[in-house]
């Protein structure tokens, strides 16, 4: 009875509560004069458009095909699993994290991420527990991509990997000098265990997939070009990961008025 | 005497801020919720759960602003007809993009964790971070306050704004018309009758 009450009243509460701003908002315009068209750079540098098209649309099939199942398997796991592995793939990430802080002259970062790995590689058994962001060391992520970029290399043009997704030219030289400088990678194969690392590249691909499901899914299924708003969600987020600021100052504010009639 | 005074602005204009920053938090809080608790729902309707978030959306986002900013160039062109209708258009797109994108956040726990005011552009930053069993994810919200109310004008998922794609994106396939809104329309169009299928399924 209680249940048959509450439910009409809810809708009417919801109802009334969406329509209490509903005719002021119908009133809101613009000045076309009031806002720039030029200021944020609607094309990026892309000379190989028609491949890179047809590798994403590969990559796409192989991601609905394979990746996505596989994650959302993943995803489906005991949450402390998930967090063992996720800080596993990350603690044997960081030697090379604290090499390109300190090639990018970030002192205190690589002196953290240090205290991070034997914290963890330690205490945390061989990384499996985050007992480092307990005691305050954040973890923080840098590549040879943003290294070069520090450096002043600039983008080159962009590229869509064959199943590594989206890079442009700087972030794939520096995605092969990772694979070729990775003390763990070649730990592995000069011990005749080769196969370590195309499985940890596989695991690392799986776990970054199953964070971002719902975002993933909500770009595929609203865009009116997928492939742009990938490549353009791509450069944003590099941007943000090599300037290292806050996301507020990077990202031009879209000169947006709002006025009422 | 004119350094207490001093002293007293900028304490007084601090103050009024953070109230600023605070009285818009608490409006976004609301909003989302709404949103939230439409899809936690399970007896309502997929159709009219829409409707409510669309609503919302329309509500609550500079939804015409948005819509000619991404729409670059072609804007000026346009006649006012076309204009009129890609607004409508633009604003169920808005609305799909959101309602799909809360969707995932419905089952999560959320919290308004920072809110600071940008004085360059005037507009205040509200974080939202979302929690999962594994992490968490923050979403920004861009805010600003026109006569006395606030107006969501972007939001940003890991440094992502969703006005600076959806404008690369209009700006692609606007280029594949010649930039006339109104063969754009038809396109943008088709893709929200895709969506939408999509969303209430």
């Amino acid at each position: 009875m209680k249940s048959k009450f509450c439910y009409p009243v809810f809708i009417l509460i919801t109802l009334l509560a969406f329509n209490l701003y509903g005719a002021a908002s119908d009133q809101v315009s613009t000045n076309p004069d009031d806002f720039e068209t030029s200021q944020i750079e609607d094309e990026v540098y892309d000379p190989l458009e028609p491949i890179n098209r047809a590798i994403f649309s590969f990559n796409n099939v192989a991601d609905k095909v394979i990746l996505e199942p596989v994650a959302k398997g993943y995803r489906k796991l005991p949450s402390p699993i998930q967090s063992g592995i996720n800080n596993f793939l990350s603690n044997l990430r960081t030697p090379l994290v604290v090499v390109n802080q300190i090639l990018q002259g970030q002192g205190q970062n690589a002196v953290e991420s240090t205290g991070r790995f034997f914290v963890n590689s330690t205490v945390g058994v061989f990384g499996l527990f985050d007992f480092a962001e307990k005691m305050g060391l954040e973890e923080k992520e840098e590549d040879f991509g943003q290294t070069l970029a520090t450096w002043g290399v600039g983008d080159g043009f962009y590229i869509v990997l064959p199943l590594f997704g989206p890079s442009n030219l700087r972030d794939t030289t520096g995605m092969v000098m990772t694979m070729m400088t990775d003390p763990i990678n070649a730990y592995a194969v000069s011990e005749g265990e080769a196969w370590i690392v195309p499985m940890r590249t596989a695991a690392n691909a799986v776990d970054q997939r199953s964070k971002i499901i719902d975002e993933v899914n909500a770009l595929r299924d609203n865009s009116l070009d997928y492939y742009v708003a990938v490549r353009s969600s791509y450069y944003q987020n590099r941007k943000a990961a090599i300037n290292n600021v806050d996301d507020t100052q990077l990202t031009p504010v879209p000169l947006i008025s709002i006025e009422f009639e | 005497m004119r350094i207490f005074y001093l002293l007293l602005f900028f304490i007084f204009s601090f103050n009024s801020n953070n109230l600023f920053a605070d009285e818009a938090t608490d409006w976004l809080k609301n909003e989302i919720d709404k949103i939230l608790i439409s899809y936690q729902n399970n007896e309502l309707p997929n159709e009219n759960r829409f409707l409510m978030i669309e609503q919302t959306i329309n509500n609550n986002f500079a939804g015409t602003g948005i819509g000619k900013f991404v729409a670059g160039e072609a804007w000026q062109k346009a006649s006012k007809e076309t204009k009129k209708e890609y607004i409508k258009n633009f604003k169920r797109h808005l609305a799909l993009n959101i309602a799909s994108m809360m969707r995932g956040y419905s089952n999560q726990k959320y919290k308004l964790s920072q809110s600071k005011i940008d004085q360059k552009n005037n507009i205040i930053l509200i974080d939202m971070e979302i929690f999962s069993d594994t992490g968490s994810v923050v979403v920004t919200w861009r805010v600003k306050k026109s006569k006395e109310r606030y107006f969501v004008i972007d939001l940003m998922v890991a440094d992502i704004s969703l006005v600076v794609t959806k404008r690369s994106e209009f700006n692609s396939m606007l280029k594949n018309v010649d930039y006339n809104l109104l063969e754009f329309n038809k396109i943008l169009y088709d893709q929200n009758n895709e969506s939408y299928k999509k969303i209430i399924d």
